[in-house]
């Protein structure tokens, strides 16, 4: 669309894209055309409340939260890449293969282990070295956040605990197990009772909370 | 206590006998005649990430040394208000596993697999909720590096559990 | 050029920063992030409108920023060539919105509506901001932003908030000068149609 020269010559004089004769000569012609004076006004106020209103910077939420993502992003982008290499190297070796071109079809399986080698972070810190999810639809990822100095392991596809349940916790400081029924009495604050740990028939874990406790 | 403890145990028994069907319990490993030795402390939470403010009144403190819990917490997870719902201090025993029951609901069964190289221990760690395991992972848990598990969305907020080496 | 980017007194320069980026140092690239994330996010936000889709488009900008790092001749400053991924992330975003949304933008009506001369507040019985009367000023500004194609939303930002000359936009778009003069000639119309109530009741 082209637009009227004289238009572009109100916004060049609005925007100080004029030289200084060129100023002079839109000056005067605004003195002598009230219609384009007003126009000129008002786009002048727009300008003006824009400028006040748009800031050039703004708090972004959760700011740290935005830099570690990126850095996970980052990291999580370098180690696919590695895999990526090392996956096609690993494709032409079989293309290298004596015998290869006899080979009609290829049939490729791809397990995806739950296991993962994750990268190396500062000494100091705790380090996931394996992973495993059971149920089918849960992911893992795992990461050292740097900005925490923790590292992280993120369950993705759970469950939602229902918003009714009340989530009942608990204060304890010390245990006490009783080897022989291979069972273990957790102590609370005051050293009293606030549940059993032990096991049932299938290996899984029973809770036994107190009468007195919050549970 | 006593008492409540021979009530626990006693309907532990109920419970592995129970049900017929259900294979017989894997056959009992020796255990030490003695207290087990211990390959450090751990200090488990269970923690209400969640915007709004004093949604569970929970009273809870992290202990002096994790002051800073909740500010580390913001850099990996997008929530305003960290909530400590439970608490759990644990011996970790050697060869022998421990439970971190800060809640009924989320808690985490650890076994200790020693010393680690440059410090802190090897943990093989199972995550559950209720009677389901979420899960399972090595790692080296070393002080001063917490461990945050993600887990479960709940309400408007999420439920994390936190892992320290004390 | 964007606003000033001069570093502070003892700053670390945006230079040495993105050398150390291009040695693969993740930590120097935080150091960039922080320094220019507000700036970055509020140029999505003021395109998007949206906060959600403007955190999540500033983050895409600077992972983009971080593939095409090693690129990077240095031959603008870090912050221009940085804005001008984020622009066109934000761009492609805002297009491929408009596509989808079937013309939820639809400034040609405008643009053909508004002649050279006309009254400079056209008056109209369907006008679109009677829903905007008891808003702030600075709220009616973003809603009536929001009602901008990407085109004109772009002229405006470049402009209004990065000041931008019009030889800066017409490179970072890239389009002509006179593509520049006429976006934004029928963008501050479009924005005086939309915030006619406004003015007209503040005078």
């Amino acid at each position: 669309m082209k637009t009227p020269p004289e238009d572009h010559d109100l916004i060049r004089w609005l925007d100080g894209e004029m030289n200084a004769a060129e100023r002079e000569r839109f000056t005067s012609r605004l003195d002598a055309d009230p219609a384009l004076k007003a126009e000129a006004d008002l786009m002048q106020r727009l300008s003006t409340d824009l400028r006040a209103n748009l800031p050039a910077e703004m708090p972004v939420p959760f700011g740290d939260f935005f830099n570690s993502q990126i850095q996970v992003r980052i990291a999580q982008e370098e180690l696919s890449e590695n895999a990526g290499s090392t996956k096609q190297a690993s494709w032409l070796d079989w293309f290298r293969l004596p015998g290869f071109a006899t080979i009609s079809t290829v049939v490729a399986a791809v397990i995806v282990a739950g296991v993962m080698i994750l990268q190396q972070p500062p000494t100091a810190a705790s380090v996931v070295l394996s992973t495993y999810a059971p149920s089918q639809g849960v992911q893992v990822s795992s990461y050292h956040s740097t900005d925490a100095h923790a590292t992280v392991l993120m369950l993705t596809g759970l469950e939602d605990v229902p918003a009714d349940r009340k989530i009942v916790g608990y204060h304890i400081e010390r245990s006490e197990t009783d080897q022989a029924v291979a069972a273990t009495t957790l102590y609370g604050e005051r050293g009293e009772v606030v549940l059993v740990v032990a096991k049932d028939a299938r290996n899984q874990p029973r809770l036994l909370a107190a009468a007195n406790s919050r549970g | 206590m006593k008492s409540l403890l021979s009530i626990a145990l006693f309907s532990m028994t109920l419970i592995a006998s129970v049900p017929a069907q259900t294979p017989a319990p894997p056959p009992t490993q020796p255990l030490p005649v003695v207290k087990p030795a211990t390959d450090g402390k751990v200090w488990g939470a269970l923690v209400f990430a969640t915007n709004e403010e004093t949604s569970t009144h929970s009273t809870e403190k992290p202990p002096a040394n994790l002051a800073d819990l909740p500010k580390r917490l913001g850099k990996v997870f997008a929530y305003k208000h960290y909530e400590i719902l439970g608490q759990h201090l644990q011996d970790v025993f050697r060869e022998y596993e421990s439970w971190v029951v800060p809640s009924k609901d989320l808690f985490l069964k650890v076994d200790s697999k020693g010393p680690a190289e440059g410090g802190g221990v090897n943990l093989h760690l199972q995550f559950w909720r209720d009677q389901q395991v979420l899960v399972k992972t090595d790692a080296v848990l070393r002080s001063g590096s917490p461990l945050f598990i993600g887990g479960p969305k709940w309400r408007d907020g999420q439920l994390i559990f936190v892992l320290v080496l004390q | 050029m964007p606003a000033s980017t001069a570093p502070d007194p003892g700053e670390v320069p945006d230079s040495d920063l993105v050398k150390r980026c291009q040695a693969g140092d993740t930590r120097a690239f935080d150091v960039l992030v922080n320094r220019y994330r507000g700036r970055i996010y509020a140029m999505t936000y003021h395109m998007i409108q949206n906060e959600t889709e403007a955190w999540d488009l500033a983050q895409e900008a600077f992972i983009k920023a971080w593939r095409a790092l090693p690129r990077f001749k240095l031959d603008s400053s870090f912050y221009t060539w940085l804005y001008r991924i984020a622009h066109n992330v934000t761009y492609d975003y805002l297009r491929k919105k408009k596509i989808q949304g079937d013309g939820e933008f639809d400034d040609s009506r405008t643009e053909h509506k508004v002649a050279a001369g006309a009254e400079a507040v056209p008056r109209g019985d369907d006008s679109p901001d009677t829903q905007m009367k008891n808003a702030e000023l600075g709220d009616r500004i973003r809603e009536a932003i929001a009602q901008l194609s990407p085109d004109h939303r772009q002229v405006i930002v470049l402009r209004e908030v990065e000041g931008m000359q019009y030889e800066e936009i017409a490179a970072t778009i890239p389009c002509s000068l006179g593509t520049v003069m006429s976006r934004l000639f029928y963008a501050r119309k479009k924005l005086q149609e939309l915030l006619k109530d406004t003015y007209e009741n503040a005078t």
